[in-house]
């Protein structure tokens, strides 16, 4: 690992430093005391100055500042004459003094500032390098339990700091991470105010000093994580007291980690997009394919029985009567098993996901007219009269879907009327949306329960007489709001039962007919 | 009508719904022939050379739409198709591969019965095709004069109207898909736009049915095409 400090290792500020001063001046004294016979005052000045050189690489700026003024006070007691006294003899010495001081001082400022130059240069050689490594960590991290316990490393090594990531849980509130999990419970680590400052960091975006938010316990940053798209949590940095230097003088770096930070987050929240969309794509395959063969095993025995019953209806050999009534009532008890099955399939496949509509331009009358068709068993005994106005625009539906909803309309006005009434399926147009209704002859839906009626499972008559459970006006529904539209049912004051359901008009395409009609047209 | 050399080749994997339709098609004089399988549903259509192909489409050990396309490389034999509902793209599929005819699981026997004649009535139809004056309802269509009558009276169609009527005619007694139809009518380009086709349709059922809505001849199969019956 790098080291975290500079090359100077002993403390530059305190009471240290200064006895570190202090001691090397006395130090020099002594060693100079015996030369002073040999050695000019001038040297002994120049040997003065060299500590000075030392002191400031050992010990730093202050005290070299104090090393100079005792330099000089040394140099006065001790080797200028009168010696073991302030007091100076030879004035010229007071020049010698000023100049030795200012030389001192500058020599002392000059020597820490490039020591200190070095120093920081080290440092942010030592940085970029905790960097580099932190990003190669971050990118290769599969799981957010390392990219978590990369950055609480690299505080720990770089800046002796601690650090606490928070991110957004699945209910958005941000919670602690560690070891890969969002814990939601882990916020007694935080305080209130930090929680709460968090969140603003969280929301804005923008950079926070927790001392302003009086926090008192040390020097702490709340860094946003701010993501390409969205904020995605917050990085908090606590400074501990062997922090080398303030917090601030190291936002870039803090801002460098926390976008290292939110790209690895981000990056392993795609990955985890990816794979749930991936699952859900599978499921749904699944899903879609137990249905398709749900509905192709019970309609196989379905068609069996419809069939067989119906070979014993047809059979003119067959003429007793209670044997041709039973084959009629299997076929048609079968017949309404069938659409039973239909429409809890189609439930079940509505229910399973949104409706994908394969929606066509079409006249309505076209799909009301196939609908009728396909009811015609259920309608039997029934007059069904339609009245559709010959002139109506085209409607973007998918026809399928609306002729099951048409389908299940006339079945229902079919089975709660009696034989021989009838059945009416009006369409029109209005400004903004296509009306279709439906409307039977019998006793009306139940006024107490005419809202609920659409609901699953909820039925009309509870008198158990009529066969049915509820599914088809829950489909009818269903398929009508996924169109755009509203359905409704009521009791229209002439009697019986109205379904009514609506449909947007839209801006149907534009239908060039002119040409086709100008062209040479057919002999009348 | 069924002379006792008319086969019918019956393919479907399920023993009841094959024992019902064999009942049936026998006791109106059809010599019915079974396949459980794809593979043997194949051969026996090669060797027995069936009249009509009966084919479940949820065959276990192969696509219907694949049995059609391979069948139609040596044989023009009529195919009816049997499927469940909800399978609207089958359908199609199956229909654009040369298929004839569906009929959608649960069916009864009238209706079987109805789509199988149907499909023979095309074939004897056929060879003398070229008559071309055909009738359906109180309409004629006389197609060596163009003329359209309706009890007598003549009709006025448009050019693109009397193209389509002849063309349904042409696929009378089966069901022909909105892209089979837009493609004879508009041309190969035309086959995504299928509102004018619908618009066209309409416009023929008002003019030759008898309630354009509840139509007798013209029949919309909805989510796959039309049916043309005569």
């Amino acid at each position: 690992m790098t080291k975290t400090l500079g090359p100077t290792k002993l403390p530059r500020h305190g009471a240290f430093a200064y006895a570190g001063a202090v001691g090397l001046c006395a130090l020099i004294t002594i060693a100079a005391w015996p030369l002073s016979h040999w050695l000019d005052n001038v040297n002994i000045v120049m040997i003065f100055l060299l500590n000075i050189v030392a002191v400031a690489l050992l010990f730093g700026r202050r005290a070299a500042v104090v090393a100079a003024f005792l330099s000089v006070a040394l140099f006065d007691f001790f080797f200028v004459p009168p010696k073991f006294s302030f007091s100076v003899s030879d004035g010229q010495y007071l020049v010698t003094f000023a100049v030795m001081l200012v030389v001192a001082l500058t020599i002392g400022h000059l020597t820490t500032a490039v020591a200190q130059r070095a120093d920081d240069a080290q440092q942010r050689a030592d940085e970029q390098a905790g960097l580099y490594q932190l990003a190669q960590e971050l990118a290769g991290a599969l799981s957010l339990e390392q990219t978590v316990s990369a950055i609480h490393a690299f505080f720990r090594q770089q800046l002796n700091a601690g650090s606490t990531i928070l991110l957004p849980n699945e209910s958005g509130e941000l919670a602690i991470c560690e070891h890969g999990a969002t814990r939601a419970g882990q916020h007694s680590a935080l305080s209130n105010t930090e929680r709460s400052a968090a969140r603003a960091v969280y929301e804005t975006g923008t950079l926070v000093d927790a001392r302003e938010l009086g926090a008192d316990d040390g020097e702490r940053l709340l860094l946003p994580l701010v993501g390409a798209t969205r904020h995605r949590g917050v990085l908090i940095v606590a400074a501990s007291d062997r922090t080398p230097r303030s917090l601030f003088a190291n936002t870039s770096m803090l801002r460098a980690v926390a976008s290292l930070l939110t790209t690895a987050v981000e990056r392993l929240h795609y990955v985890d997009v990816a794979n749930k969309t991936e699952l859900e794509i599978q499921s749904e395959r699944l899903r879609s394919s137990i249905l398709a063969a749900l509905s192709h095993d019970i309609r196989t025995p379905l068609t069996a029985l419809f069939g067989l019953a119906d070979t014993l209806v047809v059979d003119a050999q067959i003429e007793t009567a209670p044997i041709k009534e039973i084959a009629v009532a299997i076929r048609d008890q079968s017949l309404q098993l069938n659409s039973m099955v239909t429409n809890l399939l189609d439930m079940a496949r509505i229910q399973a996901g949104r409706i994908t509509l394969r929606r066509e331009w079409q006249p309505i009358d076209e799909v009301i007219g196939a609908s009728i068709r396909f009811a015609a068993a259920a309608c039997r005994q029934r007059r069904v009269v339609v009245e559709v106005p010959t002139e109506l625009p085209l409607v973007n539906i998918d026809a399928v879907l609306i002729e099951r909803v048409l389908c299940n309309l006339l079945e229902n006005a079919s089975k709660y009327s009696a034989a021989g009434s009838e059945i009416r399926l009006i369409a029109d147009a209005t400004a903004s949306e296509f009306v279709v209704s439906v409307r039977n002859e019998g006793s009306g839906f139940p006024a107490d329960r005419i809202e609920r009626i659409f609901l699953l499972f909820e039925r009309g008559a509870q008198d158990g007489h009529v066969s049915g459970m509820g599914v088809g006006l829950a489909i009818c529904r269903a398929v009508i709001e996924a169109h755009g539209g509203r359905i409704s049912a009521s009791n229209p004051t002439e009697g019986g039962a109205c379904v009514t359901f609506t449909l947007p008009r839209g801006t149907p395409p534009s239908v060039d007919l002119e040409a086709d009609a100008a062209s040479a047209s057919v002999r009348p | 009508m069924n002379t006792p050399a008319t086969t019918l080749l019956v393919v479907e994997d399920d023993v009841q719904i094959r024992r019902f339709v064999r009942l049936s098609l026998e006791r109106e004089g059809f010599r019915v022939r079974e396949a459980e399988t794809y593979a043997s549903g194949l051969v026996d259509a090669g060797t027995s050379k069936p009249d009509v192909v009966i084919l479940d489409l949820g065959l276990p050990d192969g696509d219907g739409t694949d049995f059609v396309r391979e069948l139609r490389g040596w044989s023009q034999v009529p195919v009816l198709i049997l499927s469940a509902r909800t399978m609207e793209t089958d359908k199609i599929d199956v229909l654009d591969a040369g298929a004839d005819d569906y009929l959608t699981k649960p069916f009864s026997v009238g209706e079987l019965l109805a789509r199988v004649r149907a499909l023979l009535r095309r074939v004897s139809r056929l060879p003398d095709s070229e008559s071309a004056v055909a009738h359906f309802g109180d309409v004629t269509v006389d197609m060596t004069r163009r003329l359209v009558l309706r009890n007598g009276t003549p009709v006025h169609l448009t050019a693109i109207e009397y193209r389509l009527l002849v063309a349904l005619i042409a696929n009378a007694n089966k069901v022909v898909t909105q892209r089979q139809l837009l493609r004879d009518v508009w041309g190969p380009t035309h086959v995504e736009s299928s509102h004018y086709l619908r618009i066209y349709v309409s416009h023929l059922r008002q003019k030759l049915e008898v309630d354009p809505t509840l139509p007798q001849h013209l029949l919309t199969e909805i989510g796959v095409g039309y049916r043309f019956t005569m």
